[in-house]
């Protein structure tokens, strides 16, 4: 569970997750409700709630996990409409497609991408810190990953 | 006689004159994920005009789209799912679905699994097996994507359900089956009445290791979407005489389930099935079977 508690703290984030609903499955992580904790049998594909997988070292996250540290307190910012949908196409977030922001706005920093409905898009990493002033043609928050990769995945 | 002759000659025997059909786009709204969103609307600002199926509680048609219902934020989101109508209507016959231990026996790649945990919102269990590997992954994805949260997957051929050694209230079997000529242009050119039977004995071989697993008092919803008595009514006649069950009424569009097939007279009880020939939606069969309690 180390991968996923470390993930959310590069997010601004705090989760806490039940050991005992927590599974781990080669290098992917699940969690579980009560009620498949009685039925889950050792040779399972996917179960409950997929958190993420760990790769060469690194922790992917699942959109499950990012829509879950987006009702928590963590960084994030919203974005208008256009900038919602070049983002899902993988494109980077300009200064000036950001509406809001919350948590941190240091340059460096890990940020999950709002649409205007407050629905998670994915995450990124702020390259520019964020300044309420500039709505400049910069690239401001680079494109870590996004639903659009449901997508993609497919191709 | 070419397989074309064969085969509609065949579902005029059964009642029904071949005609062209062009199935319908349609979505199945996840209502768990889309409470309180104002996707139409969304959808429309967005250039997707969405009609209502009138037979379906949460299924529109597209009726006009400028951008692809498959790429949108709201289906990313999990908001919708792109699911023929007559292929949402399964999930929708069962006696409440809440709290219950669900199977979807041939679950990829996971349409019907996601429609299930909508209804049950994420309550209960479904177990969702299917045979094919490389089928799971999109299974998989279509869980993730849609926040699914209740379900366990397993590689498992449904015919090997007793080793999960659990029994279930509720069983989809949206069965391996031949298809129709309205989902595969070509059909009428590489089917052939060994391919049907080798289904139906699949079929029967399925619905026998499931019926196995279910609790007294639970459903089996059983679908097809071939136009085939051999996997259709026959298989329902024979599940009946064989694994006590019961068919129950379908609450769907459609045709009474055929009890006079090619000369062959079944059991009155399969006129409860519903049989959909290929118009709006593609060709559909879908047959709810119960194992009776003891005091029924």
């Amino acid at each position: 569970m180390k991968p996923i508690i470390n993930f959310a703290a590069q997010l601004g984030a705090t989760i806490t997750l039940n050991p005992d609903f927590t599974v781990k499955k080669g290098n992917r992580y699940f969690l579980l409700n009560s009620n498949l904790n009685k039925v889950l049998r050792k040779d399972f594909y996917y179960a409950g709630t997929y958190l993420g997988k760990v790769k060469n070292g690194k922790f992917f996250p699942s959109f499950a996990l990012l829509t879950m540290l987006a009702k928590k307190e963590a960084n994030k910012i919203v974005v208008d409409r256009k900038t919602a949908w070049l983002f899902i196409c993988g494109r980077d977030i300009f200064q000036k497609g950001i509406t809001a922001v919350q948590g941190s706005r240091q340059k460096g920093i890990h940020t999950l991408v709002l649409n205007e409905f407050g629905e998670c898009l994915g995450f990124g990493r702020i390259i520019r810190t964020l300044n309420a002033e500039e709505k400049g043609n910069e690239v401001a928050v680079k494109n870590i990953s996004d639903v659009g990769d449901f997508l993609r995945r497919e191709t | 006689m070419n397989g074309k002759e064969f085969f509609t000659n065949r579902y005029l025997q059964l009642g029904w004159k071949f005609q062209e059909a062009t199935p319908k786009q349609a979505i199945r709204i996840n209502t768990t994920n889309a409470k309180g969103k104002n996707l139409i609307e969304r959808l429309y600002a967005n250039g997707i005009d969405l009609k209502k199926i009138p037979f379906l509680e949460n299924g529109y048609w597209i009726s006009n789209a400028k951008v692809s219902a498959g790429a949108t934020a709201e289906y990313l989101l999990g908001l919708y799912s792109i699911q023929e109508a007559a292929a949402q209507i399964p999930a929708t016959q069962f006696t409440r679905l809440s709290d219950k231990k669900v199977l979807d026996a041939c679950a990829a790649p996971g349409g019907k699994t996601v429609q299930l945990a909508d209804q049950m919102n994420n309550t209960g269990t479904i177990t969702a097996l299917d045979v094919n590997k490389h089928r799971l992954k999109a299974l998989a994805n279509h869980l993730e994507r849609c926040h699914v949260s209740n379900t366990a997957v397993y590689n498992l051929d449904a015919r090997k359900v007793p080793q999960l050694n659990l029994k279930f209230d509720r069983i989809l079997i949206d069965a391996p089956c031949s298809g129709n000529y309205a989902t595969d242009k070509n059909w009428f050119q590489h089917r052939t009445l060994a391919d049907v039977e080798r289904n139906a004995k699949l079929q029967r071989e399925i619905l026998t290791q499931c019926a196995a697993c279910l609790n007294l008092d639970g459903e089996i919803i059983y679908s097809t979407c071939s136009l085939e008595p051999e996997e259709d009514e026959l298989n329902i006649d024979w599940t009946i005489k064989h694994l006590n069950l019961q068919t129950e009424a379908v609450g769907c569009p459609g045709e009474k389930g055929v009890t006079n097939v090619f000369g062959k007279r079944l059991d009155a009880s399969v006129e409860h099935c519903r049989r959909i020939w290929p118009g709006e939606t593609q060709g559909f069969f879908i047959c709810k079977l119960k194992k009776r309690g003891d005091n029924a």
